[in-house]
């Protein structure tokens, strides 16, 4: 699947092909259980430049490898740090919580707590803007695609995260997979990306998903919730530690959703989204001082769990989101 | 008194004459019926499948009777919180805050002289939203409504000066500066939620600028059904002055009243209810507007039946909109703010197009 980025002019043409190859591969990954690795180039080879990729519907070229790259939210930020690319990042802006140890990162400095303004962007020079979100590029947020593609600027926004062109149907992990390959393409470094995804896939297979278990993935709000729903990184991680998502009927990656619903349903489990602006103890306040939620039996038994809100969007870390919710649904005996 | 008081007889814009033959009391027990129907229908309805027969038996067996009498069933307390403690208190918030928005509208319309006159367009609501949203970002979630009711009255205060600074109190020049408040407290809300909100806690707020009646229990009933009973029901009982004031302050002054000290009694009260309403439910738009509008088609002018029609009217109208909000798009909901706007634009537009009249 490699080559799908190796080639520039080349790479649009050969795109069907090429899907059909990929769509190929992507059921054998799924059928093929575990170690049956798809066959695959033996070593990867160097990136070839100029390289374009399709993004959120917009070609993205690249001359070279990028040298100067601000990240905006915690998945790009941690993406680019775990494939040993700490040395590229001249920024890092909007993060979502502490990015953990092992990936290093404390001397990428935060430039802006939030979305950064275009100029402030702009006068780092960065070859290249990478986001977690489409919508951080719009002209009151880091600046416009095109602006800044014109102003030699690349911009590059996480796959599972377009709103339309480019988003897949329901995010699996061969699609995160495929973005960590794709940021190894264009970075240079198709052995790390190699590496990094060997290494998650087996810690996915080690694994042992639940059964009959339900649960809220409760990403915020008080009123109105706002949760995982049924085709994103939320119910991706869901469906690898084997819980039922009872907002699984909404086709999207969250959705405002509604206490009514969530009260029917009556979750076994509920997972909170932990971050630096929701604690776990603020939404346990919520569903608490809730006279209907307050019965709720996961309420009752105090069966919460929680994940960290970078991990929680589609990036490196996903895989260590399904390992300690994993974990925490054993400690709760279930 | 009575004869010379009543507004003249306009000659109806569009409804028909025979409808104003009907007496004002058949309106009242007319829609205090289609209220209380409203209400016991709409209660059925809702994402989670419960049965009729179980709502009823829930709300039977909380109102201290047997549930299984009047056909009723016995449910799960999980089932049972969600009649009880998820839609009924919601539907009653609505129909008070919908009673709330269109008395002070009608309040507000007859004193201002003004048929654009609503909480909403004269920035009551702008401004009861920014004091709602300073305090909680603040943390003093406790002082909500009184802050809601300070941020109206501000609003309030400020339009009416800043009108009544450039010349005497025409309808155009109050519509004129509440645009103008209500687009600044609107602006500094906007800023204070950009400057605080982290994450994405800005969904939150946003429910106040569109109006939300998501969160309401029943401590939100206790708040709305409060303001409407302590401030609600003596302003509905301000027909006679209210009409007084249709002819002018002159004339209103000439018949005993107090012509200044009334007024801003009367728009303090409206206040008051408006920053009550918005603190359960957010800047819902349109509501206080068209209503009375509604009502004056059918019923004539005279504001000692426009009123308790127009509480009425906007309770059924806001029950049934906020049923909209929270069924249509289920599992997800809507502001409620965005169906009354998407219903009221429109019917107000039919009201002015109609009603080329009313200047």
């Amino acid at each position: 699947m490699a080559t799908v980025f190796r080639f520039s002019a080349h790479a649009r043409r050969a795109t069907p092909l090429l899907g059909a190859v990929a769509l190929l591969m992507l059921t054998g990954c799924a059928s093929a259980a575990p170690a049956a690795e798809p066959s695959k180039p033996a070593a990867p080879a160097a990136s070839a430049y100029p390289l374009t990729v399709e993004n959120c519907g917009t070609e993205v070229t690249f001359e070279k490898a990028p040298e100067r790259v601000l990240t905006i939210k915690s998945t790009s930020t941690e993406m680019l740090l775990a494939l040993g690319l700490e040395d590229r990042l001249i920024g890092q802006a909007f993060p979502d919580g502490p990015i953990p140890d092992a990936l290093g990162g404390e001397d990428v400095p935060v430039i802006s707590d939030k979305v950064p303004g275009q100029e402030a962007v702009l006068t780092l020079e960065p070859d290249l803007v990478y986001a977690g979100w489409e919508s951080n590029f719009s002209a009151d947020g880091a600046g416009d695609r095109e602006t800044l593609a014109s102003l030699g600027v690349n911009t590059y926004v996480s796959p599972a995260a377009c709103k339309e062109a480019g988003k897949p149907d329901t995010l699996r992990f061969d699609d995160v997979f495929d973005q960590i390959e794709e940021i190894g393409a264009l970075f240079d470094v198709p052995g790390a990306a190699t590496e990094l995804i060997d290494e998650q896939r087996a810690a996915l297979d080690d694994l042992t998903p639940v059964s009959d278990v339900s649960a809220l993935w409760y990403s915020s709000g008080s009123d109105i919730p706002y949760v995982g729903a049924g085709s994103g990184a939320p119910q991706m991680i869901m469906d690898a530690v084997g819980v039922t998502n009872i907002a699984a009927g909404v086709d999207d990656s969250w959705t405002p959703f509604n206490w009514e619903s969530v009260v029917d349903a009556n979750p076994d489990v509920i997972i909170l989204v932990v971050s630096d602006w929701g604690s776990a103890e603020k939404k346990i306040g919520v569903l608490q001082s809730n006279p209907a939620t307050a019965k709720l039996d996961a309420v009752v038994n105090e069966r919460f769990i929680t994940v960290p809100f970078a991990a929680t969007e589609a990036g490196v870390r996903n895989v260590e989101a399904a390992a300690t919710i994993a974990g925490q649904l054993e400690k709760l005996g279930l | 008194m009575t004869a010379t008081i009543e507004t003249p007889s306009r000659p109806a814009p569009f409804a028909g004459r025979e409808l104003r033959r009907v007496p004002p009391t058949a309106w009242v027990v007319l829609l205090s019926g289609i209220l209380l129907l409203s209400i016991v229908f709409s209660v059925t309805l809702g994402p989670a499948d419960i049965r009729p027969a179980e709502v009823w038996g829930s709300i039977l067996g909380h109102l201290g009777l047997d549930p299984t009498a009047l056909g009723g069933q016995v449910l799960s307390p999980l089932r049972d919180g969600i009649v009880w403690e998820l839609r009924v208190p919601r539907i009653l918030t609505a129909a008070a805050v919908g009673a709330g928005l269109a008395l002070s509208g009608t309040v507000m319309q007859a004193i201002t002289r003004n048929p654009l006159a609503d909480p909403y367009l004269l920035g009551l609501s702008s401004g009861a939203s920014l004091g709602a949203v300073a305090v909680i970002l603040l943390g003093f979630g406790l002082l909500l409504p009184v802050a809601a009711f300070a941020g109206a009255l501000a609003a309030l205060l400020a339009t009416l000066l800043l009108a009544g600074a450039a010349g005497a109190l025409t309808p155009t020049r109050t519509v004129l500066a509440g645009l103008a408040v209500s687009s600044f407290f609107g602006a500094v809300t906007s800023l204070v939620i950009f400057w605080s909100a982290t994450g994405d806690t800005y969904r939150e707020i946003l429910s106040w600028l569109l109006g939300s009646l998501s969160g309401a229990g029943w401590p939100a009933v206790a708040i709305g059904a409060g303001a409407l009973l302590i401030v609600g029901l003596p302003l509905m009982l301000t027909g006679r002055t209210l009409d007084a004031f249709a002819f002018g302050d002159t004339a209103a002054s000439a018949l005993g009243i107090g012509v200044n000290p009334t007024r801003w009694l009367l728009l303090t009260a409206t206040a008051l209810l408006t920053g009550a309403m918005v603190a359960v439910s957010g800047s819902i738009g349109f509501v206080g507007l068209i209503l009375p509008h509604a009502v004056r088609l059918v019923a004539g002018q005279r504001n000692r039946v426009v009123l308790p029609l127009s509480a009425l009217a906007g309770a059924v109208f806001l029950i049934w909109i906020d049923t909209g909000a929270r069924t249509l798009f289920d599992p997800r909901e809507l502001p409620v703010g965005i169906l009354t706007a998407v219903v009221g634009a429109p019917v107000f537009a039919l009201l002015l197009l109609r009603a080329r009249r009313i200047r």
